[in-house]
């Protein structure tokens, strides 16, 4: 997801300075990520310069300066918001490309692999569940929605691990009638 | 803890399937006042799994001992005993019987059991009381909720104290919240020593309600894992990437 987006959506509430920007992020996703202070200060520049966010008022409390949306940004968050995701699928756990170097290794290690990797997605499925459970009893009924997809995601981890066993099975199977 | 049930070389060939074994080859042991969820898509031998441990059917070879008795070899009185005495089922469907009050369903176990009616009904109002339903006990199963029917079914299977509580697949014929009450039962039970089995397809509900999960494909344990209490952060579970805009 983009900060810039991000910080546009922070700002509806009220302006913010950067480090108010930072921690609000940190709380609005429950801790799930950590925000670089040096990359919301770089976001904060680049948006002030594109006209989506100004100053509001002067440099207060040692130095700090507060920001606002403009007109210009509110127009952009609110046509974000509304588009639809339609970028290519991001596989980016490396459990693929290790998956990808594994078949052509051929030296037997896939299968460990496999099973490896399926228990840390049932140890992350119960982690999940656990979230879940206390987000709704914080009343945090956002970040059950995200805890939700994310355990949906892991589920279909956990089922594409037993299909990648599966698929070897059957051509372990297939050699063997083979020969 | 001491074992319970030990399961040895277990095979299950079923008429005309000795190409394809429902099990095949199955160690599994579990001690009292585990909380073991059996795993495995559908075919993975699951529930002739959950049928052996039950008294219900027999191995083709291998032993199951549960309790110190070989069920494998014991004689039909004494397996319907078993049954009866040391085992509680819960089931997706519940299994009430329509034209008896919940109080009645929960009795007949214990009266089945040689136990008086009076004594048979005390017990099974002091379940009903704890599971939450007393005030159901003179209504016919039809009339209450999937989640009431599956509370009932519990104060039944847990009426004559089984040494083992199996669950095969008890939420799924619930909604979402009725299916966490009655997963969060098994869970206190278990807290009170009540050694259960769940056996489901759904990894998620495994994973949530019990501590060890044991993964069935086709008819082999493919995994046996103990999982860790959960005391996560979340940025230790899930974290969203932020990308810096561009330009």
């Amino acid at each position: 997801m983009s900060l810039k987006y991000g910080i546009l959506g922070l700002l509806t509430e009220r302006p913010l300075h950067g480090y108010e920007v930072k921690i609000r992020f940190e709380s609005l996703l429950g801790g799930s990520w950590e925000v670089n202070i040096g990359q919301v200060y770089t976001t904060l520049q680049r948006l002030e310069r594109d006209g989506l966010i100004e100053a509001d008022g002067e440099r207060g409390d040692r130095g700090k300066l507060a920001y606002r949306l403009t007109q210009t940004g509110r127009r952009a968050l609110q046509d974000w918001l509304s588009r639809p995701e339609s970028e290519p699928q991001q596989l980016r756990e490396e459990i693929y490309v290790k998956l990808l170097l594994s078949t052509r290794l051929a030296d037997g290690s896939l299968d460990q692999l496999l099973a490896a990797q399926r228990r840390v997605y049932l140890q992350r499925l119960k982690d999940l569940s656990e979230l879940e459970v206390r987000a709704r009893r914080d009343g945090r009924d956002d970040l059950v929605l995200l805890f939700k997809g994310a355990i949906l995601h892991t589920e279909a981890d956990l089922k594409w691990t037993d299909a990648c066993a599966e698929e070897i099975r059957n051509s372990n199977q297939k050699g063997k009638e083979a020969s | 803890m001491t074992r319970l049930v030990e399961m040895t070389e277990v095979r299950k060939v079923y008429d005309g399937g000795a190409e394809h074994p429902a099990l095949n080859g199955v160690a599994l042991g579990i001690d009292r006042g585990e909380f073991v969820a059996v795993m495995g898509p559908s075919g993975s031998g699951k529930s002739t799994l959950l049928n052996l441990i039950a008294g219900l059917d027999r191995p083709t070879s291998g032993r199951v001992v549960v309790d110190g008795r070989d069920l494998g070899r014991a004689g039909e009185a004494e397996l319907a005993r078993y049954r009866r005495d040391r085992v509680g089922f819960v089931f997706q469907f519940f299994n009430l019987l329509g034209s008896l009050t919940v109080l009645e369903n929960v009795m007949v176990p214990a009266q089945l059991a040689g136990r008086s009616r009076a004594a048979a009904r005390g017990r099974a109002q002091e379940l009903l009381q704890k599971l939450g339903i007393a005030d159901q006990a003179h209504r016919y199963p039809a009339r209450l909720s999937g989640g009431q029917q599956q509370r009932a079914a519990i104060a039944r299977a847990l009426v004559n104290q089984p040494l083992l509580l199996l669950a095969d697949e008890p939420t799924g014929a619930l909604d979402t919240r009725s299916g966490e009450q009655v997963m969060d039962l098994l869970v206190d039970l278990n807290r009170g020593g009540q050694t259960v089995l769940l056996v489901t397809h759904d990894a998620k509900l495994a994973t949530r309600y019990a501590r060890r999960v044991v993964s069935l494909i086709d008819g082999r344990v493919a995994d046996d894992v103990v999982l860790q209490p959960s005391a996560a952060q979340p940025a230790d579970v899930v974290r969203i990437r932020v990308e810096e805009a561009a330009g």
